[in-house]
Protein backbone atom coordinates (compact mmCIF):
# COMPACT_ATOMS: atom_id res chain seq x y z
CA UNK A 1 0.00 0.00 0.00
CA UNK A 2 1.14 3.39 -1.26
CA UNK A 3 1.84 5.79 1.70
CA UNK A 4 -1.20 8.38 1.96
CA UNK A 5 1.79 11.15 2.62
CA UNK A 6 2.86 10.30 -1.31
CA UNK A 7 -0.42 11.18 -2.75
CA UNK A 8 -2.11 13.68 -0.41
CA UNK A 9 -3.54 16.91 -1.94
CA UNK A 10 -4.23 18.31 1.77
CA UNK A 11 -6.39 17.89 4.64
CA UNK A 12 -9.71 19.08 4.19
CA UNK A 13 -11.00 18.38 8.01
CA UNK A 14 -8.58 17.85 11.01
CA UNK A 15 -8.76 15.08 13.51
CA UNK A 16 -9.61 18.20 16.31
CA UNK A 17 -12.52 20.03 13.88
CA UNK A 18 -13.54 16.38 12.85
CA UNK A 19 -14.33 15.84 16.88
CA UNK A 20 -15.29 18.94 17.88
CA UNK A 21 -17.94 18.75 14.87
CA UNK A 22 -19.02 15.53 15.58
CA UNK A 23 -19.17 16.60 19.28
CA UNK A 24 -21.63 19.08 18.21
CA UNK A 25 -23.95 16.91 16.10
CA UNK A 26 -24.54 14.49 19.01
CA UNK A 27 -25.07 17.51 21.42
CA UNK A 28 -27.66 18.68 18.56
CA UNK A 29 -29.55 15.50 17.89
CA UNK A 30 -30.30 14.88 21.45
CA UNK A 31 -31.55 18.46 21.80
CA UNK A 32 -34.19 17.34 18.31
CA UNK A 33 -34.84 14.18 20.08
CA UNK A 34 -35.27 14.87 23.47
CA UNK A 35 -37.74 12.72 25.39
CA UNK A 36 -37.84 10.43 22.43
CA UNK A 37 -36.26 7.35 21.33
CA UNK A 38 -34.03 6.99 18.13
CA UNK A 39 -33.07 4.37 15.78
CA UNK A 40 -29.64 5.18 14.45
CA UNK A 41 -29.06 3.22 11.42
CA UNK A 42 -25.36 2.70 10.18
CA UNK A 43 -24.57 2.91 6.33
CA UNK A 44 -21.84 0.50 6.28
CA UNK A 45 -19.10 0.67 5.13
CA UNK A 46 -18.19 4.65 5.36
CA UNK A 47 -20.24 5.52 7.98
CA UNK A 48 -19.20 3.55 10.55
CA UNK A 49 -16.30 5.38 11.90
CA UNK A 50 -18.52 8.34 11.84
CA UNK A 51 -21.30 6.36 13.86
CA UNK A 52 -19.54 4.87 16.28
CA UNK A 53 -18.38 8.55 17.00
CA UNK A 54 -21.12 9.91 16.64
CA UNK A 55 -23.49 7.94 19.38
CA UNK A 56 -20.79 8.40 22.13
CA UNK A 57 -22.18 12.20 22.57
CA UNK A 58 -25.80 11.14 22.18
CA UNK A 59 -27.60 11.41 25.66
CA UNK A 60 -31.39 10.06 24.63
CA UNK A 61 -31.71 6.73 24.36
CA UNK A 62 -30.89 4.95 21.30
CA UNK A 63 -30.54 1.56 19.29
CA UNK A 64 -28.18 0.96 16.76
CA UNK A 65 -28.72 -0.95 12.97
CA UNK A 66 -26.59 -1.18 9.59
CA UNK A 67 -27.90 -1.61 6.67
CA UNK A 68 -25.41 -2.42 3.63
CA UNK A 69 -25.92 -0.95 0.48
CA UNK A 70 -24.56 -1.32 -3.55
CA UNK A 71 -25.54 -0.09 -6.36
CA UNK A 72 -26.21 -2.09 -9.51
CA UNK A 73 -23.75 -0.25 -11.76
CA UNK A 74 -19.85 -0.34 -11.01
CA UNK A 75 -16.93 1.49 -9.98
CA UNK A 76 -16.39 4.35 -7.43
CA UNK A 77 -18.68 6.88 -8.43
CA UNK A 78 -21.32 5.07 -10.47
CA UNK A 79 -24.36 5.29 -8.31
CA UNK A 80 -26.50 6.31 -10.90
CA UNK A 81 -28.38 3.24 -10.96
CA UNK A 82 -30.81 1.67 -7.96
CA UNK A 83 -29.72 0.33 -5.11
CA UNK A 84 -29.49 -2.97 -3.83
CA UNK A 85 -29.81 -3.93 -0.30
CA UNK A 86 -26.98 -6.60 1.08
CA UNK A 87 -27.80 -6.20 4.25
CA UNK A 88 -31.29 -5.02 5.69
CA UNK A 89 -32.36 -3.94 8.72
CA UNK A 90 -32.93 -6.08 11.55
CA UNK A 91 -35.07 -3.48 13.29
CA UNK A 92 -38.73 -3.27 11.91
CA UNK A 93 -39.17 0.84 11.83
CA UNK A 94 -42.51 0.83 11.50
CA UNK A 95 -44.01 4.33 13.75
CA UNK A 96 -40.19 4.71 15.36
CA UNK A 97 -37.60 7.72 14.58
CA UNK A 98 -35.01 6.84 12.42
CA UNK A 99 -32.09 8.56 11.61
CA UNK A 100 -29.63 7.66 9.02
CA UNK A 101 -25.93 8.20 9.28
CA UNK A 102 -23.59 7.88 6.60
CA UNK A 103 -20.29 9.27 5.40
CA UNK A 104 -20.55 11.65 2.89
CA UNK A 105 -23.51 12.46 0.15
CA UNK A 106 -22.57 12.68 -3.63
CA UNK A 107 -24.74 12.38 -6.02
CA UNK A 108 -27.81 11.62 -3.46
CA UNK A 109 -28.78 8.81 -5.80
CA UNK A 110 -28.11 6.34 -3.46
CA UNK A 111 -29.68 8.16 -0.26
CA UNK A 112 -32.26 8.96 -2.37
CA UNK A 113 -33.56 5.37 -2.80
CA UNK A 114 -32.95 4.31 0.52
CA UNK A 115 -35.05 7.08 2.09
CA UNK A 116 -37.70 6.21 -0.51
CA UNK A 117 -37.74 2.66 0.38
CA UNK A 118 -37.77 3.12 4.34
CA UNK A 119 -40.43 5.48 4.00
CA UNK A 120 -42.77 2.73 2.69
CA UNK A 121 -42.02 1.22 6.12
CA UNK A 122 -43.93 4.28 7.47
CA UNK A 123 -41.27 5.49 10.43
CA UNK A 124 -42.66 7.80 12.52
CA UNK A 125 -39.97 10.18 11.12
CA UNK A 126 -36.95 9.73 9.10
CA UNK A 127 -33.70 12.01 9.10
CA UNK A 128 -30.35 12.10 7.66
CA UNK A 129 -27.22 12.63 9.23
CA UNK A 130 -23.81 12.85 7.42
CA UNK A 131 -20.99 14.01 8.08
CA UNK A 132 -19.74 15.49 4.59
CA UNK A 133 -21.76 17.21 2.19
CA UNK A 134 -20.44 17.21 -1.44
CA UNK A 135 -23.20 19.49 -2.58
CA UNK A 136 -21.59 20.56 -6.26
CA UNK A 137 -22.10 16.96 -7.22
CA UNK A 138 -26.22 16.78 -5.92
CA UNK A 139 -27.87 15.15 -9.44
CA UNK A 140 -31.02 14.19 -6.94
CA UNK A 141 -32.63 16.82 -4.57
CA UNK A 142 -31.82 15.20 -0.83
CA UNK A 143 -33.08 16.75 2.17
CA UNK A 144 -29.94 16.23 5.16
CA UNK A 145 -31.04 17.52 8.27
CA UNK A 146 -27.35 17.22 9.87
CA UNK A 147 -24.18 17.95 8.05
CA UNK A 148 -20.70 17.77 9.23
CA UNK A 149 -18.91 19.61 6.98
CA UNK A 150 -19.43 20.99 3.29
CA UNK A 151 -16.57 19.63 1.05
CA UNK A 152 -15.69 20.79 -2.57
CA UNK A 153 -15.72 18.45 -5.25
CA UNK A 154 -12.35 16.31 -4.87
CA UNK A 155 -11.65 12.91 -4.29
CA UNK A 156 -11.68 12.74 -0.57
CA UNK A 157 -10.36 9.65 2.24
CA UNK A 158 -10.16 8.97 5.58
CA UNK A 159 -12.40 8.86 8.40
CA UNK A 160 -14.40 5.68 7.23
CA UNK A 161 -13.73 6.41 3.55
CA UNK A 162 -11.06 4.50 1.70
CA UNK A 163 -9.41 4.36 -1.29
CA UNK A 164 -9.98 1.10 -3.05
CA UNK A 165 -10.39 0.02 0.40
CA UNK A 166 -7.06 1.34 2.29
CA UNK A 167 -7.29 4.62 4.66
CA UNK A 168 -9.88 3.96 6.64
CA UNK A 169 -8.37 4.32 9.70
CA UNK A 170 -6.96 7.97 8.98
CA UNK A 171 -7.48 10.64 11.71
CA UNK A 172 -8.74 13.09 9.31
CA UNK A 173 -10.26 13.71 5.92
CA UNK A 174 -8.03 14.50 3.27
CA UNK A 175 -7.91 14.98 -0.73
CA UNK A 176 -6.32 12.75 -2.80
CA UNK A 177 -4.08 13.82 -6.00
CA UNK A 178 -5.30 11.07 -8.37
CA UNK A 179 -2.08 11.86 -10.58
CA UNK A 180 0.14 10.62 -7.66
CA UNK A 181 -2.11 7.95 -6.38
CA UNK A 182 -1.13 4.53 -7.17
CA UNK A 183 -3.42 0.91 -6.48
CA UNK A 184 -2.50 -1.26 -4.14
CA UNK A 185 -1.94 -4.43 -6.34
CA UNK B 1 -35.47 3.44 28.74
CA UNK B 2 -34.17 3.45 32.39
CA UNK B 3 -30.82 5.44 32.99
CA UNK B 4 -27.35 3.17 33.09
CA UNK B 5 -27.16 4.48 36.13
CA UNK B 6 -29.74 3.18 37.64
CA UNK B 7 -29.04 -0.91 36.82
CA UNK B 8 -25.34 -0.07 37.50
CA UNK B 9 -23.28 -2.99 39.42
CA UNK B 10 -20.11 -1.77 38.44
CA UNK B 11 -17.82 -0.39 36.09
CA UNK B 12 -16.04 -3.27 35.09
CA UNK B 13 -13.30 -1.71 32.40
CA UNK B 14 -13.35 2.43 32.76
CA UNK B 15 -12.66 4.03 29.37
CA UNK B 16 -8.79 5.08 29.98
CA UNK B 17 -8.09 1.66 30.51
CA UNK B 18 -10.20 0.53 27.69
CA UNK B 19 -8.39 2.99 25.42
CA UNK B 20 -4.66 2.75 26.71
CA UNK B 21 -5.54 -1.21 26.30
CA UNK B 22 -6.86 -1.08 22.52
CA UNK B 23 -3.51 1.20 22.06
CA UNK B 24 -1.39 -2.15 23.21
CA UNK B 25 -3.22 -4.35 20.88
CA UNK B 26 -2.80 -2.24 17.87
CA UNK B 27 1.27 -2.16 18.91
CA UNK B 28 1.26 -5.86 19.15
CA UNK B 29 -0.87 -6.23 15.69
CA UNK B 30 1.69 -3.93 13.65
CA UNK B 31 4.42 -5.75 15.44
CA UNK B 32 2.94 -8.90 13.94
CA UNK B 33 1.78 -8.10 10.34
CA UNK B 34 4.76 -6.20 9.86
CA UNK B 35 5.34 -5.65 6.21
CA UNK B 36 1.64 -7.44 5.36
CA UNK B 37 -1.43 -6.55 3.96
CA UNK B 38 -4.18 -7.36 6.83
CA UNK B 39 -8.31 -8.00 5.96
CA UNK B 40 -9.83 -6.98 9.33
CA UNK B 41 -13.27 -8.78 9.60
CA UNK B 42 -16.09 -7.15 11.72
CA UNK B 43 -19.53 -9.38 13.30
CA UNK B 44 -22.15 -6.56 13.31
CA UNK B 45 -22.87 -5.14 15.74
CA UNK B 46 -21.68 -5.02 18.88
CA UNK B 47 -17.93 -5.12 17.27
CA UNK B 48 -18.47 -1.64 15.36
CA UNK B 49 -17.30 0.37 18.05
CA UNK B 50 -13.83 -1.30 19.01
CA UNK B 51 -12.87 -1.88 15.51
CA UNK B 52 -13.26 1.80 14.87
CA UNK B 53 -11.08 2.53 17.79
CA UNK B 54 -8.10 -0.15 17.02
CA UNK B 55 -7.95 0.73 13.50
CA UNK B 56 -7.28 4.13 13.98
CA UNK B 57 -3.78 3.11 16.10
CA UNK B 58 -3.18 0.25 13.35
CA UNK B 59 -0.07 1.74 11.00
CA UNK B 60 -0.26 -1.75 9.13
CA UNK B 61 -2.05 -1.68 5.30
CA UNK B 62 -5.18 -2.82 6.36
CA UNK B 63 -9.07 -3.22 4.48
CA UNK B 64 -12.19 -4.02 6.71
CA UNK B 65 -15.21 -6.11 5.84
CA UNK B 66 -18.15 -6.92 7.76
CA UNK B 67 -20.53 -9.98 8.40
CA UNK B 68 -23.59 -10.21 9.99
CA UNK B 69 -24.51 -13.92 11.50
CA UNK B 70 -28.02 -14.27 13.23
CA UNK B 71 -28.00 -18.06 15.05
CA UNK B 72 -31.52 -19.98 14.00
CA UNK B 73 -32.59 -20.49 17.46
CA UNK B 74 -34.53 -17.47 19.66
CA UNK B 75 -33.29 -14.61 22.01
CA UNK B 76 -30.39 -12.17 21.59
CA UNK B 77 -27.78 -14.12 24.44
CA UNK B 78 -27.96 -17.48 23.10
CA UNK B 79 -25.57 -18.85 21.21
CA UNK B 80 -26.35 -22.77 20.59
CA UNK B 81 -26.75 -24.09 17.27
CA UNK B 82 -26.67 -23.43 13.88
CA UNK B 83 -25.53 -20.11 12.81
CA UNK B 84 -26.87 -18.16 9.78
CA UNK B 85 -24.99 -15.72 7.61
CA UNK B 86 -26.60 -12.89 7.03
CA UNK B 87 -24.82 -10.54 5.68
CA UNK B 88 -21.28 -12.34 3.68
CA UNK B 89 -17.92 -10.45 3.19
CA UNK B 90 -17.22 -9.07 0.19
CA UNK B 91 -14.05 -9.56 0.06
CA UNK B 92 -12.62 -12.74 -1.23
CA UNK B 93 -10.01 -13.92 1.76
CA UNK B 94 -8.27 -16.55 -0.49
CA UNK B 95 -4.59 -16.19 0.20
CA UNK B 96 -5.03 -13.42 2.62
CA UNK B 97 -3.54 -12.10 6.62
CA UNK B 98 -7.32 -12.51 8.09
CA UNK B 99 -8.02 -11.14 11.48
CA UNK B 100 -11.11 -11.59 12.97
CA UNK B 101 -12.38 -8.78 15.37
CA UNK B 102 -15.02 -9.37 17.97
CA UNK B 103 -16.39 -7.49 21.12
CA UNK B 104 -16.29 -10.63 22.83
CA UNK B 105 -16.13 -14.46 22.79
CA UNK B 106 -18.70 -15.98 25.18
CA UNK B 107 -19.57 -19.68 24.67
CA UNK B 108 -17.32 -19.73 21.77
CA UNK B 109 -19.99 -20.81 19.71
CA UNK B 110 -20.75 -18.65 16.95
CA UNK B 111 -16.95 -17.38 16.51
CA UNK B 112 -15.81 -21.50 16.28
CA UNK B 113 -18.48 -21.65 13.86
CA UNK B 114 -17.51 -18.39 11.87
CA UNK B 115 -13.74 -19.60 12.01
CA UNK B 116 -14.49 -23.19 10.84
CA UNK B 117 -16.42 -21.46 7.76
CA UNK B 118 -13.81 -18.91 6.78
CA UNK B 119 -11.15 -21.39 6.91
CA UNK B 120 -12.87 -23.52 4.20
CA UNK B 121 -12.01 -20.06 1.52
CA UNK B 122 -8.78 -20.91 2.58
CA UNK B 123 -6.99 -17.56 3.86
CA UNK B 124 -3.44 -17.52 4.64
CA UNK B 125 -3.85 -16.71 8.26
CA UNK B 126 -6.97 -16.61 10.25
CA UNK B 127 -6.51 -14.63 13.59
CA UNK B 128 -8.81 -14.09 16.01
CA UNK B 129 -9.12 -10.63 18.23
CA UNK B 130 -11.66 -10.24 21.18
CA UNK B 131 -11.74 -7.14 23.34
CA UNK B 132 -13.57 -9.40 26.16
CA UNK B 133 -12.62 -12.68 26.70
CA UNK B 134 -15.23 -14.76 29.31
CA UNK B 135 -13.53 -18.41 29.92
CA UNK B 136 -16.08 -19.60 32.06
CA UNK B 137 -18.98 -19.22 29.69
CA UNK B 138 -16.99 -21.35 26.71
CA UNK B 139 -18.62 -24.25 25.50
CA UNK B 140 -16.65 -24.73 21.88
CA UNK B 141 -13.45 -23.76 22.33
CA UNK B 142 -11.98 -20.92 20.30
CA UNK B 143 -8.20 -19.54 19.80
CA UNK B 144 -8.05 -16.27 20.97
CA UNK B 145 -4.70 -14.73 19.60
CA UNK B 146 -5.11 -11.35 20.84
CA UNK B 147 -7.32 -10.48 24.12
CA UNK B 148 -8.08 -7.04 25.52
CA UNK B 149 -9.46 -8.24 28.95
CA UNK B 150 -10.47 -11.70 30.49
CA UNK B 151 -13.94 -10.95 32.57
CA UNK B 152 -15.68 -12.98 34.71
CA UNK B 153 -18.83 -14.29 34.19
CA UNK B 154 -20.61 -11.10 34.51
CA UNK B 155 -23.58 -9.80 32.62
CA UNK B 156 -21.56 -6.68 30.75
CA UNK B 157 -22.79 -3.89 28.30
CA UNK B 158 -21.56 -0.66 27.34
CA UNK B 159 -18.70 0.04 24.54
CA UNK B 160 -20.83 -1.91 21.82
CA UNK B 161 -22.60 -4.30 24.05
CA UNK B 162 -25.98 -4.09 24.13
CA UNK B 163 -28.77 -4.54 26.92
CA UNK B 164 -31.78 -4.97 25.00
CA UNK B 165 -30.08 -3.19 21.92
CA UNK B 166 -29.15 -0.49 24.06
CA UNK B 167 -26.25 1.37 25.76
CA UNK B 168 -23.63 0.66 23.26
CA UNK B 169 -22.59 3.89 23.05
CA UNK B 170 -21.30 4.05 26.75
CA UNK B 171 -17.26 4.79 26.58
CA UNK B 172 -16.73 1.64 29.25
CA UNK B 173 -17.86 -1.60 29.69
CA UNK B 174 -19.97 -2.26 33.04
CA UNK B 175 -21.74 -5.23 34.95
CA UNK B 176 -25.62 -5.02 35.00
CA UNK B 177 -27.31 -5.23 38.22
CA UNK B 178 -29.90 -7.40 37.06
CA UNK B 179 -32.20 -6.87 40.18
CA UNK B 180 -32.68 -3.40 38.96
CA UNK B 181 -32.96 -4.06 35.13
CA UNK B 182 -36.21 -3.66 34.08
CA UNK B 183 -36.09 -5.08 30.36
CA UNK B 184 -37.91 -1.94 27.81
CA UNK B 185 -41.29 -3.25 26.84
CA UNK B 186 -41.53 -4.49 23.38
Amino acid sequence: MQNYREFIDEILVDEKSIEKRVSELGAKISHDYAGQELLVVCLLRGGMTFTADLTRFLTIPHTLDCMSLSSYGTGHYASSGNVRVNLDLMTNIEGINVLLVEDIVDSGRTLAHVLQMLKTREPKSLKVCVLLDKKYRREVPVEVDYIGFDVPDRYVFGYGIDIDEYYRHLRFIASADLKKYKKTP
Amino acid sequence: MQAYQDILAEILIDEQALQNRIKELAVEINRDYQGKDLLLICILRGGIVFLVDLMRHLTVPHQVDFMAVSSYGTGTRQSGGSVRLSLDLKTDIRGKEVLLVEDIVDSGNTIAYVLEFLQTRQPHSLKVCTLLDKPERRETPVPVDYRGFTIPNKFVFGYGLDLDEYYRNLPFIAVVDLKKYHPPSA
